[in-house]
């Protein structure tokens, strides 16, 4: 129970991180601080169904190496088109005007 | 080492883990964010170990905090805001010798227990483990392959 309440205290800071970011490095830390709370969510799951749960941390731990991968990509192509890494200069997706 | 103790054992390091998320949220330099994002990884780990969760726990320092973190690190301090510090050779010195204590201290009966657990946790989801590292290898190429096409 102690654990559930700290994985939701860790998820509400990175999400506070997430919207008040303002360079896309810092975007990149919440969500890997988001995926802690993913993880301390689950150990509550190891009293029931221990093997379930180390699987879905295993697809948890690849799928944040692979989350990583991309935005490194990401965060590359924007430094080389937009020449920075700031929020403000990627225009595209909803908040286009 | 009594109930009471041990869940006071819980919450000591789940508040160390929320503090180092909080601290992560309040620095301003994405370097020093990186590195308390990391603190808070290993202390999430550290609450793995605490329920002798020990395959989740190398699982989560190795490739977690070794291989993302690191990289994160590193990325951080490539666009970081604030001009490098120099390290102090003292703390560099304190460190290594804590390290070396460590390393002389550790007992080896737990190594061999987390390396059984691993190679069973292998045995058993072998296909798994090579499907989903594919898919890491995968993706590792596609981002390859777009990162020349952008800098043509």
């Amino acid at each position: 129970m102690i654990e559930l309440a700290i994985a939701i205290l860790v998820t509400l800071v990175a999400l506070l991180m997430a919207i008040s970011a303002k360079d896309i490095i810092r975007l990149l830390i919440s969500l890997e601080l988001l995926f802690a709370g993913v993880f301390l969510s689950l150990i509550p799951l190891f009293a029931k169904i221990p093997e379930t749960a180390f699987a879905i941390l295993v697809i948890a731990i690849f799928t944040s190496g692979a989350e990583l991968l991309i935005l490194i990509s990401a965060i590359v192509i924007i430094d080389k088109l937009k020449r920075g890494v700031e929020i403000q200069k990627v225009s595209a997706g909803g908040d286009t005007e | 080492m009594t109930v009471m103790d041990l869940n006071l054992l819980v919450i000591l390091i789940g508040a160390l883990a929320l503090s180092s998320a909080i601290g992560s949220l309040l620095t301003r330099d994405n370097f020093y964010s990186a590195l308390y994002m990391s603190l808070a990884m290993l202390f999430v780990a550290g609450l793995y170990a605490f329920h002798d969760l020990q395959p989740s726990v190398v699982l989560i320092t190795l490739v977690f905090v070794g291989a993302v973190g690191v990289v994160t690190v590193a990325i951080a301090a490539t666009y970081r805001a604030q001009e490098s510090r120099r390290i102090s050779f003292a703390w560099a010195l304190l460190i290594a010798i804590v390290s070396a204590i460590f390393v002389v201290r550790f007992p080896s009966s737990v190594s061999f227990k987390v390396l059984s657990d691993g190679i069973g946790f292998l045995s058993t989801y072998l296909l798994v483990v090579i499907f989903l590292l594919s898919m890491m290898v995968l993706v590792m190429l596609s981002a390859i392959k777009i990162l020349k096409e952008v800098g043509r």
